[in-house]
C-alpha cells in the first residue's frame, strides 16, 4: 500500500446550493511539500478548512494514513498529528509568546486539563517550549504580549503554534501572507527548516514561495483541480499559464 | 367538560398564547438581528406596556386609548434607552450589552415595584369584548379570540411594513449587512434607534393585549421571559417563521398541559425544549450568527 | 520587585487580612459579624460565579440554581436525617449542586453567547419553580429552619456552639478561605486554569490545538455549579433558615451584579463586589426602602463608565503595586 499521508477522493463540498469544491482528488505522500494555488475563490481556504475538520464533506472521502477522518471534530484531528495555521492570525492575543507556544505544548503532551500540578512544575513542557521559541526566532520577544508584536513576528507565532504541536501533516494557510520580500524569505526558510520529516501542503498566492517550497503542486480553479504536477510542469503548462499565472508569452 | 370542548379550549387557548408569545419574539428577534444582542429588558418594556396601559385606562377610562398611546410610550422609552445607554455600550461587546439590558431590566422592575406595589392590579377588558360567544361546542371568551386578532393584525402590519416599504427595505438591509447600508449613505444610528424602538413598542402592544387576561404585575416580565426565551431557543433567534412555530407549539403544548395535568403545567414548556434540543440541537431552523 | 518577592508580599498581605478577620471575631458586635458571615458566603457565590465569566467567559443568568441545589440539600439532609455531621450535609449539597451543574450544562454549554444564557436562564426559573412549587418538600416561599444542630463537633479540635455568632464566623471565614485558596491555585497555576482561559481568549484555535472545548467548558460549569452548591450549603447552616430566597432570577442577578461590580479581571474581585453590595445595601437600606433601585442604577453606570468594575478602578489607581496585571478581561 502506498504511504499516502492524506488523501482526497472525489471529494464535493457545497455551502446551502453552491458547489464550493467538485470532485477534489488529492494524494499526498509521506514527506511531500505540496502547494495548493488558484485564484482567489477557487475554495483553497474551504479545502484546509474540510481537512481540519472545520466544515464536514458533503460527498467523497477523506483519509489521514488510510483512516477515514470525516466526521472527527478539529480537536481530534489535531490530536491524530493534523496540524494547520490560519490565514488571518489566530493567535491568544492577551497571553504572551511563550504562553502562546506553551498551549500547545501542553496539549501535545496530554497536559490539558491537568488540576493537581502547577503548570511551572512541569519542567519539560517549559523547556520545550522555549525550544520552539527560539527555533522560529522569537526569544528576544518570549515575553510581549502577542498582540503588541509586529506582524512579520505574529506571522511566526502563528507557525509556531503549529508547529509546536509536532504535527506529521501540517496545513499552512497563507503563511506569507502581508510579509514583505525579507520576511517572506525568512519564513520560507523557517518553513524548509521546520518541515524536515513532515509532510506540508500548504496554500500561497507568492509564486516566489511556491517555487521554493513545493515538490508537486495542484491549482485549483473554480473548486477543481485543473492540473497537478511539479513546479517545472506547472510553470510550462499553458492552462495554467492563461487563468493563472498570466504570462502572455512562452 | 366534554372533551371535544376541552380540545377547542385547549387549542384556542394555545392560539392564542403562542401567537402573544410571537408578537414578543418577532420584536426580540429583530432586535438582535440588527444589534447582535439579546435584549433581557424586552420583557421589561412588556411588563411596562401593561402599567402603562393600566394608568392610562385609569385616566381616560377607556381601552383603547391606553392601546393605541401605551405602545408608543414604551418605544419613546426604549428609544431613549438604546439612545443614550445602549450606544455608549455598543463598543464594548456583547457581554456588556447583555449587562446593560440585565441592569435595565432590574432598574424597570424596581421601578415598577416603586411605583405601583407589588400587588397584582386588574384591567378590564373594554365592554365590546367581554363576556363570552358561543363557538359549537361550548361557550369561548371574546377577548382571547381578540388576542389572537389584534397579534395577527399587528403581525400583519409589520410584514407589510418590512416588506413592502422602503423604510422595511432599509431595516432589513440593515440587520443583514449595517456596514454596508452606511456605506450607501443611510444613517445607521437612526435606524438602530428606530429598531429597537420598533421592538419596544411590538412588547408594548403584547403587553397591552395581555393585561387584561395575565393582570399587571412586576413579576410578569420574569414569567413571559423564561417562554420567550424557550421560543427562541427552540424556533433559532434570527429565524422568524421559527419563532412562529416554536411560540404556537408552545402555546398548545402549555394550555392542553394546564388542562389535562394541571401540576405540571409548567414542566411542559421544559420538556418540549429539552426534546426539540436533543433531536434538533441548533433549534428547528438552525441558528443563525451574530 | 522581583517576582519572587512581589509572591511572598502577597501571600504575607492575605495573612495578614486573615488573621485580622479572624481575630476581629472577637472585637467585633454581632451585627458587624452577622454581616461579614454573609459578605463572605456571598463572596464564594459570587467567585464561583466567577469561574464561569471571568475566566469561562460564560455569562449565565442561572446560576443561583446551584446555591439553592445547595442550600436546600443541605437543609433537607440535616432535617430528615437524624444526626448527620453538617460537614457531610454540606458534601450533599455540593454534590446535588455539581450534579445538577452536569445535568444542566450538558444542555446549555453546547450553545455559547446569546443562547447560552438564554438556557441557563431558563432552567435557572425551572429550579425556582420547582422549589416554589413542590411545597410538601420546600415549604414553597414560607421556607423552614431549626434545622442545624446545636453543636458542631469538629473531631481532634473539639466543638462549637451553631448559635454563636462569632464561632460560627470564625468556621465560615476559615471554610472559604481554604477554598478560595484552592480555587484560586487552581484556575491561576495549573494548566486546568490556563486552558480555561485559553479557551476563553480564543476557542477555535484551543480546539485546533487539541483542546476539547466543550468537554472542558463542562467541567467549569460543574466546578462553578459546586463551588456555588457549597456557598449554599454555608449559608443555610449560619442562618439556620431556608426558602425560594437562595433561588430565582433575583439571586441570580444579585451574583451578577457583584461579580461585575468588583470586577471580574481579578480573582478576588467578586469578593470585593460582594462586600460592597452586602454593606452598602446594609447602609442604603436604612436610608430608603428602595436600596435595590439604587444598587440597580449604580450597576447600570458601572456598566456604562467602569467596566472592569472597581478592581479595575483600584488597578488604575494603583498602577504599580503588587496587585497582579496579567489577567486582563
Amino acid at each position: 500500500m502506498s504511504a499516502a499521508v492524506l488523501q482526497l477522493i472525489d471529494v464535493y463540498k457545497n455551502f446551502g446550493g453552491v458547489e464550493v469544491l467538485k470532485s477534489v482528488e488529492l494524494s499526498i505522500p509521506d514527506g511531500e511539500m505540496h502547494a495548493i494555488i488558484g485564484p482567489n475563490g477557487a475554495g483553497k481556504t474551504t479545502l484546509t478548512n474540510l481537512i481540519t475538520g472545520k466544515y464536514p464533506l458533503s460527498k467523497g472521502q477523506l483519509l489521514f494514513r488510510g483512516r477515514s477522518i470525516d466526521g472527527l471534530k478539529p480537536h481530534e484531528r489535531s490530536r491524530l498529528g493534523i496540524g494547520r495555521s490560519f490565514q488571518i492570525i489566530n493567535v491568544f492575543k492577551e497571553m504572551t509568546v511563550f504562553e502562546n507556544v506553551r498551549n500547545a505544548v501542553l496539549s501535545r503532551r496530554g497536559v490539558r486539563l491537568q488540576m493537581l500540578r502547577g503548570i511551572t512544575r512541569y519542567a519539560e513542557v517549559t523547556q520545550e517550549t522555549r525550544e520552539v521559541v527560539e527555533m522560529v526566532g522569537l526569544s528576544a520577544d518570549s515575553e510581549r504580549l502577542a498582540a503588541t508584536l509586529p506582524y512579520g513576528a505574529q506571522r511566526a507565532l502563528e507557525i509556531a503554534l503549529t508547529l509546536a504541536l509536532a504535527p506529521q501533516l501540517v496545513l499552512l494557510d497563507e503563511p506569507a501572507a502581508g510579509l514583505s520580500a525579507a520576511e517572506t524569505r525568512d519564513i520560507t526558510a523557517l518553513i524548509r527548516r521546520t518541515m524536515v520529516g513532515r509532510t506540508l501542503v500548504f496554500i500561497e498566492h507568492d509564486m516566489e514561495v511556491v517555487f521554493a517550497l513545493a515538490d508537486r503542486i495542484s491549482v485549483l480553479h473554480y473548486g477543481r483541480i485543473l492540473v497537478q504536477g511539479t513546479p517545472d510542469e506547472i510553470r510550462a503548462n499553458d492552462e495554467v499559464r492563461r487563468v493563472y499565472l498570466g504570462y502572455r508569452d512562452a | 367538560m366534554p372533551l371535544a370542548f376541552m380540545i377547542v379550549f385547549g387549542f384556542l387557548n394555545g392560539t392564542a398564547y403562542g401567537l402573544l408569545l410571537f408578537l414578543l419574539a418577532s420584536g426580540l428577534t429583530l432586535v438582535f438581528g440588527l444589534l447582535g444582542v439579546l435584549n433581557l429588558a424586552h420583557a421589561s418594556f412588556y411588563m411596562l406596556g401593561a402599567y402603562i396601559a393600566f394608568e392610562l385606562v385609569r385616566l381616560t377610562g377607556t381601552f383603547w386609548a391606553a392601546l393605541l398611546l401605551a405602545p408608543l410610550i414604551v418605544a419613546a422609552i426604549g428609544a431613549l434607552v438604546e439612545r443614550v445607554m445602549l450606544r455608549r455600550v455598543h463598543v464594548l461587546g456583547h457581554g456588556h450589552q447583555l449587562l446593560l439590558t440585565l441592569g435595565v431590566s432590574y432598574v424597570a422592575l424596581e421601578l415598577a415595584k416603586w411605583y405601583w406595589g407589588t400587588a397584582s392590579l386588574p384591567l378590564r377588558p373594554p365592554d365590546l369584548l367581554k363576556g363570552s360567544i358561543d363557538i359549537v361546542v361550548g361557550s369561548y371568551p371574546i377577548y382571547r379570540l381578540f388576542i389572537c386578532a389584534a397579534a395577527l393584525v399587528v403581525l400583519v402590519c409589520l410584514a407589510v411594513i418590512l416588506f413592502k416599504t422602503r423604510l422595511g427595505m432599509i431595516v432589513r438591509a440593515s440587520v443583514s449587512d449595517s456596514e454596508m447600508v452606511s456605506a450607501l449613505g443611510y444613517n445607521v444610528g437612526n435606524v438602530f434607534t428606530g429598531v429597537f424602538a420598533l421592538g419596544a413598542l411590538l412588547a408594548g402592544v403584547a403587553g397591552v393585549i395581555a393585561a387584561p387576561m395575565l393582570s399587571v404585575y412586576p413579576g410578569m416580565a420574569a414569567d413571559i421571559l423564561v417562554d420567550l426565551f424557550i421560543v427562541v431557543v427552540i424556533g433559532g433567534l434570527g429565524s422568524l417563521p421559527g419563532a412562529l412555530l416554536a411560540s404556537l407549539m408552545l402555546g398548545w403544548a402549555q394550555s392542553f398541559g394546564i388542562l389535562f395535568v394541571p401540576e405540571f403545567a409548567m414542566l411542559f414548556s421544559f420538556a418540549l425544549m429539552v426534546v426539540v434540543l436533543m433531536f434538533r440541537p441548533l433549534g428547528l431552523f438552525g441558528e443563525r450568527s451574530a | 520587585m522581583t517576582r519572587r518577592s512581589s509572591h511572598i508580599l502577597r501571600a504575607g498581605i492575605a495573612i495578614a487580612i486573615f488573621v485580622a478577620m479572624y481575630a476581629g471575631s472577637v472585637v467585633l458586635p454581632k451585627a458587624q459579624l452577622f454581616t461579614l458571615t454573609d459578605v463572605l458566603i456571598l463572596g464564594l457565590f459570587a467567585t464561583s460565579y466567577n469561574i464561569l465569566l471571568g475566566y469561562g467567559g460564560q455569562l449565565s443568568f442561572g446560576h443561583s440554581a446551584y446555591f439553592g441545589l445547595g442550600a436546600y440539600s443541605c437543609a433537607l439532609m440535616l432535617l430528615h436525617v437524624p444526626g448527620i455531621a453538617p460537614p457531610l450535609a454540606m458534601l450533599g449539597g455540593v454534590g446535588v449542586a455539581a450534579l445538577g451543574g452536569l445535568v444542566i450544562g450538558f444542555i446549555c454549554v453546547r450553545r455559547s453567547g446569546a443562547y447560552f444564557s438564554m438556557l441557563t436562564l431558563a432552567f435557572g426559573m425551572l429550579c425556582y419553580t420547582a422549589a416554589w412549587k413542590w411545597r410538601t418538600v420546600t415549604q414553597g416561599d414560607d421556607g423552614f429552619g431549626a434545622f442545624v444542630p446545636a453543636e458542631w463537633v469538629f473531631p481532634l479540635i473539639g466543638s462549637i456552639k451553631t448559635g454563636d455568632l462569632a464561632q460560627m464566623y470564625r468556621v465560615v471565614l476559615v471554610i472559604v478561605a481554604v477554598v478560595l485558596l484552592v480555587t484560586w491555585l487552581l484556575m491561576n497555576h495549573t494548566p486546568y486554569g490556563n486552558a480555561i482561559r485559553s479557551i476563553r481568549q480564543n476557542e477555535e484555535r484551543a480546539s485546533f490545538l487539541g483542546y476539547d472545548v466543550f468537554f472542558a467548558k463542562l467541567v467549569n460549569y460543574v466546578l462553578a455549579s459546586a463551588v456555588a452548591g457549597l456557598a449554599g450549603s454555608l449559608l443555610v447552616i449560619s442562618h439556620n433558615f431556608v426558602s425560594t430566597d437562595v433561588i430565582g432570577i433575583d439571586r441570580s442577578t444579585e451574583v451578577v451584579m457583584m461579580t461585575y461590580i468588583g470586577g471580574t479581571g481579578w480573582f478576588f474581585g467578586p469578593l470585593l463586589g460582594s462586600a460592597f453590595v452586602v454593606v452598602v445595601g446594609d447602609l442604603l437600606a436604612t436610608v430608603t426602602t428602595r436600596w435595590q433601585l439604587v444598587m440597580g442604577v449604580l450597576f447600570i453606570l458601572m456598566v456604562m463608565y467602569a467596566p472592569k468594575g472597581f478592581s479595575g478602578v483600584v488597578r488604575y489607581l494603583f498602577d504599580r503595586s503588587a496587585l497582579e496585571r496579567r489577567r486582563p478581561l
